[in-house]
């Protein structure tokens, strides 16, 4: 059964399918209620790309994503991928279209799990919505380990061209 | 005017720049707006300033034309939210200004239309028509008639109820507002005053829609407006419904991809005429309305001209809004033909989409449409033909059943695009709407997605997908001139007559609108977002990326 199917769009209430499908979506694919505490996270984040003053990053909590490299919760991310509407906006497979290519191995606001993290639950300036209302810590992290399962392609910088 | 006069013509008088000498052209002047996004629209000249509208951050420039060089005299920088640029479902385009009453009017991408004084730069009025937080953004170009300034909002992809609004010229004050679907009192529908030509009946906007499905149904105004002050009536199209499911809104979906025929002053729906019934494919109708007065079977017949994204053209009687002739100008597979005793779409069983349907292949013309509404046609009242940009593209169709989430896309759709038959994805064509036929048409390896010009020096204008601005002989098509401008086109030519007395030809370069989303390997500046070629356009961007740039030019 395809998860999105869970959504009656009779209800006129979008919020009370949400919170429906993520428990569905996480419970299925692990065949239980997941056991790890959700993470919340805080500002104070460092991204290891900003230039720290001083050489001295600012000091941030430890965020850390319950679900790393776990297949089965990245698996659901993909379909939650599709039923919030991160597809709508990023493409198929998260390739790119109102929003980056999420699937290319570079990352505008950092590549660590946290900074992806942020983008998710608290949305970023131009146009990202911020999810974390909706979807809470853990709903945002099953969309991160989705995000970091996809096969980081082999960095391709150069297009070639082949003319007809 | 965006269209040069109030019936959306885009015919210039002008007739210095003839067949004869059209191969003598040559760039006169450029300018770098500075701005990367897809230039769509065209610049406006009014005395001897030309006034140029970018795409988000929606800076506004004027030129001064009577100058050599053409230098700045000023540019109005509105503080515009970055956090619309996610909600704009099509890149961050806006569609250009209008001038009245000294002030130059023009829309924000945020939701906001202001006016600026055309003399000094100066705002004289901001007004908020828009909620972003509602997937609400703005793209059109307004148009001005008595006192009044009509603006529509974009956000077919999220859920919007579509409406048009009537401001105040003096004060920014918005006057009224009447949606394109839903309760007939918000429609502005008063008794006695709607008389759609193939439909009667009240509250049509909520009895076509299952379950109420019309308060996130889309129907948005993103194209252009035109106006007949004899019938004292404007038109303008609405987009599509959404979700793009269509299962999941049962009924014909009333008024979304339509025309509507509107009172300026009050806003008063007066007639509707609906092009794509229930629309399963996307099929927006928000492409220009072109008003011309028509010899059709030897009779004299008010005309409003209309190409679909569903790849017919339609002309129909702007008094009444009956359909007088309806012929595919590209190859299409969703309807057999339109039926001209109910005004319906005779459809192709095997083409219908929705969640119990699979994935439907085959479907021509694709979403971006047989044109884009983004690329308005022109009329010759001299060749008595329509000139338009035209797409040869179809699509799979695959949609899933959705949730509305506030502030995110409605859509809920996969549809990869393949190329239609005979070669070539685009053509810029000339077209009989009297007897519905193709006069000529110049094939375009790319989608064409420029707006078109013509002028009384039987001069048709035009630019390319890869670059090139071309100006063709408006009876024949035959290629008179060329020129590569730096980055695709998808805005639209204008003519001028200078302060020098000459004629120009005025047009953006700066691809993107679709193509941002289509071919994001044509962006270079973020180096934290690489995009795939895409199939159907493979090697587009080895023939040109973004950039924005205005070209002027003259003999
Ligand atoms: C309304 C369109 C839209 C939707 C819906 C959307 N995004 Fe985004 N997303 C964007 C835009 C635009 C950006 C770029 C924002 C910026 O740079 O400020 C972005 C950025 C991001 C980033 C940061 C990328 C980077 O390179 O650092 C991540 C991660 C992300 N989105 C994930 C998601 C996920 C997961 C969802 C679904 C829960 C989602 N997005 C839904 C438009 C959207």
């Amino acid at each position: 059964m395809r998860p999105q199917r869970t959504l009656s769009w009779r209800s006129s209430a979008a919020r009370w399918a949400v919170p429906a499908l993520l428990g569905l979506v996480v419970a299925g694919s692990r065949g239980a209620t997941p056991t790890h505490a959700p993470v919340i996270a805080a500002p104070g984040v460092a991204n290891p790309a900003h230039i720290a003053a001083g050489g001295r990053p600012p000091p941030g909590p430890v965020v850390q994503n319950p679900y790393r490299g776990e297949p089965a919760i990245a698996h659901a991310g993909a379909t939650l991928f599709v039923s919030m509407h991160c597809s709508d906006c990023h493409a198929d497979a998260a390739a790119g279209a109102v929003g980056p290519n999420l699937g290319d191995g570079r990352w505008r606001y950092g590549a660590s799990d946290a900074a992806v993290f942020r983008s998710i639950y608290y949305g970023r300036p131009r146009g990202m919505p911020a999810f974390g209302g909706l979807l809470g810590a853990q709903g945002v992290w099953v969309l991160v380990t989705y995000l970091r399962s996809l096969p980081p392609p082999p960095d391709l910088p150069t297009e070639r061209f082949t003319q007809h | 005017m965006p269209a040069g006069d109030y019936a959306a013509t885009r015919y210039s008088p002008l007739d210095q720049i003839d067949v004869a000498n059209a191969p003598r052209l040559h760039p006169v002047w450029s300018f770098s707006t500075g701005v990367l996004g897809g230039h769509e629209g065209q610049p406006l000249v009014v005395g001897d300033t030309m006034y140029v509208v970018t795409p988000w951050p929606n800076v506004l420039y004027a030129f001064d034309l009577g100058r050599p060089g053409y230098p700045l005299k000023w540019k109005y920088r509105p503080n515009v939210s970055r956090a619309a640029i996610g909600a704009a479902c099509c890149d961050v385009v806006n569609r250009g200004a209008v001038y009245a009453d000294g002030k130059i009017i023009y829309n924000l991408l945020d939701g906001h239309t202001v006016a600026v004084d055309a003399a000094t730069g100066h705002p004289v009025w901001e007004t908020k028509i828009a909620s972003v937080a509602d997937g609400e953004t703005v793209t059109m170009a307004p148009l001005v008639i008595g006192d009044r300034v009509i603006v529509g909002a974009s956000g077919g992809e999220f859920g919007i109820y579509g409406w048009i609004k009537g401001l105040d010229l003096a004060t920014g004050r918005v006057v009224w507002t009447g949606h394109n679907l839903g309760p007939d009192a918000g429609m502005l529908i008063k008794a006695g005053e709607f008389h759609p030509p193939y439909v009667s009946g009240t509250e049509l906007g909520v009895r076509s829609w299952a379950n109420g499905t019309w308060k996130h149904g889309g129907g948005p105004v993103w194209g252009w407006i035109s106006y007949d002050p004899k019938r004292d009536l404007l038109y303008y199209g609405t987009g599509n419904a959404g979700p793009y499911d269509a299962e999941q809104r049962g009924g014909d979906n009333r008024w979304t991809s339509s025309v509507l025929a509107r009172r300026p002053e009050d806003g008063t729906l007066v007639w509707a005429y609906q092009f794509t019934p229930h629309d399963s494919w996307d099929y927006d109708a928000t492409g220009a309305m072109v008003l011309a007065d028509l010899t059709i079977g030897g009779k004299p017949v008010p005309a409003l001209v209309h190409f679909d994204k569903n790849g017919f053209a339609y002309t129909l009687d702007r008094s009444t809004g009956r359909v007088l002739v309806a012929k595919p100008f590209t190859h299409e597979t969703w309807a057999k033909s339109i039926d001209l005793a109910t005004g319906r779409p005779v459809e192709n069983p095997a083409m219908q989409t929705g969640d119990t349907k699979g994935n439907v292949k085959g479907i021509c013309p694709s979403l971006e449409g047989g044109v884009s509404p983004a690329s308005p046609p022109a009329y010759s009242p001299q060749t008595h033909l329509f000139y338009t940009s035209t797409n040869n593209f179809c699509m799979d169709y695959k949609v899933h059943q959705i949730a509305y989430i506030k502030g995110t896309p409605y859509m809920g759709v996969s549809s990869p695009y393949t190329p239609g038959p005979g070669g070539n994805l685009g053509a810029f064509i000339a077209w009989d709407a009297a007897t519905g036929r193709v006069v000529w048409k110049d094939k375009e390896p790319y989608p064409s997605w420029s707006g078109a010009l013509v002028t009384a020096g039987d001069v048709a204008f035009y630019g390319t997908l890869d670059g090139w601005f071309k100006a063709v002989d408006a009876r024949t098509g035959k290629l008179l001139y060329r020129f590569k401008v730096g980055s695709g086109v998808v805005g639209a030519p204008i003519a001028f007559r200078g302060p020098d007395g000459r004629q120009y030809v005025a047009i953006y370069a700066g691809i993107g609108g679709d193509w941002a989303l289509l071919a994001g390997d044509t962006s270079s500046d973020d180096p934290t977002d690489l995009r795939a070629p895409n199939p159907l356009v493979k090697n587009l961007a080895s023939r040109t990326s973004q950039g924005g740039m205005v070209w002027i030019f003259g003999l």
